[in-house]
């Protein structure tokens, strides 16, 4: 595996508060999650000649991410959502956890199809663009925002009185 | 103006061009049922940051980090992470432990994350933070002693360095009080430290450059920058009347 350079490898390290964002926002409690991110770290390590100084990390390791929560959760055959409420539950007694709860909006993200749960991620969590999710997902534009739009639907109907959360 | 669901969705997600966005805003202002739409899906948004940015601050685990370090040259032992890209005449409190350090960046990329902030008071040049804007003016002109309690941006406490330069902490009003330490170099004043407090900050206004209102990673980083006692208000003005020239 080709060294990275000190700026590379700086720039990873400033982006895993983030890439452990978005893996939790997917596969939902931490251990996974972590894991997850562990995984996107050695294959991009192993594909970092793909990578020069100044290039855009941030959407690559992304979609390498991305691909390894699909790629995980086939591997389990999705007997359960990577996700499941179930799990959710014993976070609660997670000693590791910073939460002392799971809020109902990690349940509830928890609850969307995995087409859903990675767009609103990357858009509304991650802040990317449609067309930067687009690419990162492999899709056309137009299925994230449909996908978006349904996602945000789903999540509006079991959050429920989040309008007024609104400031 | 039509506004359909997927426009209000776009506009919400500033995927908009200038012009249709203010076309949406306009007839916003007549459709009340739009704009409550609107509430509402920005609601959303700010629900789920908040249920996944408490992600931003936890230390980032050790087998992460070692992973992304082990992959490069061998690292000399004991060196943590460079704040900086280019470490030029590294200051002694730089070397930052590990935990402390992904807590300071994680709370930094939540800041470059976040679209708002982009035009915000930080610029990044060569991959050093630089004040800029509303905080650069603050840190240059303002004096704790004098400042308004309403100012958008708080100074707390001015020091000198082990290295013999400026610093000094501040707190911004907006962005839910993030607070930091910078130090006066010849680009300005670099941002060595950032900390957000968290959605469970206290509401705005409440600081008072108390230092113990600071984050702990900032207190931590001003006491192993600090040379000596901060700074009086007399010392604080002299310094600001030197333009904050330590060396």
């Amino acid at each position: 595996m080709p060294p990275l350079s000190e700026a590379l490898r700086d720039e990873l390290v400033e982006l895993l508060p983030r890439l452990r964002r978005f893996a939790r926002s997917l596969a939902g409690n931490m251990s996974d999650a972590d894991d997850l991110v562990q995984i996107a770290l050695e294959r991009a390590l192993a594909r970092s000649d793909q990578l020069r100084d100044g290039a855009p990390l941030a959407g690559w390791m992304f979609g390498i991410l991305r691909n390894a929560w699909i790629d995980e959760a086939r591997a389990r055959a999705r007997r359960n959502r990577v996700f499941a409420p179930e799990e959710l539950g014993e976070q609660v007694a997670d000693p590791n956890s910073a939460h002392a709860e799971v809020l109902p909006v990690q349940q509830a993200m928890g609850r969307l199809s995995d087409e859903q749960r990675e767009v609103v991620s990357l858009v509304l969590i991650e802040g990317l663009s449609y067309r930067e999710a687009a690419d990162i997902v492999g899709v056309p534009i137009g299925t994230v925002t449909s996908r978006l739009a349904r996602g945000r639907e789903a999540l509006q109907a079991m959050l429920g009185g989040v309008e007024q959360e609104s400031r | 103006m039509n506004l359909s669901e997927e426009t209000l969705m776009a506009y919400v997600d500033g995927e908009l061009d200038v012009q249709t966005r203010e076309q949406v805003e306009i007839a916003l202002a007549s459709d009340p049922e739009a704009a409550r739409r609107v509430a509402a899906q920005r609601a959303l948004r700010s629900t789920l940051r908040a249920g996944f940015d408490p992600v931003l601050d936890e230390p980032v685990p050790a087998r992460l980090l070692s992973l992304v370090r082990a992959s490069g040259a061998p690292a000399t032992s004991g060196k943590v992470l460079p704040f900086r890209a280019k470490p030029v005449a590294r200051t002694p409190w730089m070397q930052w432990g590990s935990l402390a350090a992904s807590f300071i960046l994680g709370a930094l990329v939540w800041h470059f994350a976040s679209r708002q902030y982009l035009a915000g008071p930080f610029t990044e040049q060569h991959g050093v933070i630089v004040a800029s804007g509303s905080l650069a003016r603050a840190l240059s002109e303002q004096l704790a002693s004098q400042q308004e309690p309403s100012a958008a941006v708080q100074i707390g406490v001015s020091f000198r360095a082990k290295g013999g330069g400026y610093c000094r902490t501040f707190r911004l009003q907006q962005s839910d009080g993030a607070a930091g330490l910078a130090c006066h170099e010849q680009a300005g004043w670099k941002v060595e430290v950032l900390a957000h407090p968290g959605p469970s900050a206290s509401p705005q206004g409440q600081y008072r450059q108390a230092a113990s209102a600071l984050p702990p990673t900032v207190l931590q980083a001003v006491d192993e920058a600090i040379a000596g006692d901060p700074l009086d208000a007399a010392a604080e003005a002299q310094a600001r009347a030197s333009r904050w020239q330590g060396k």
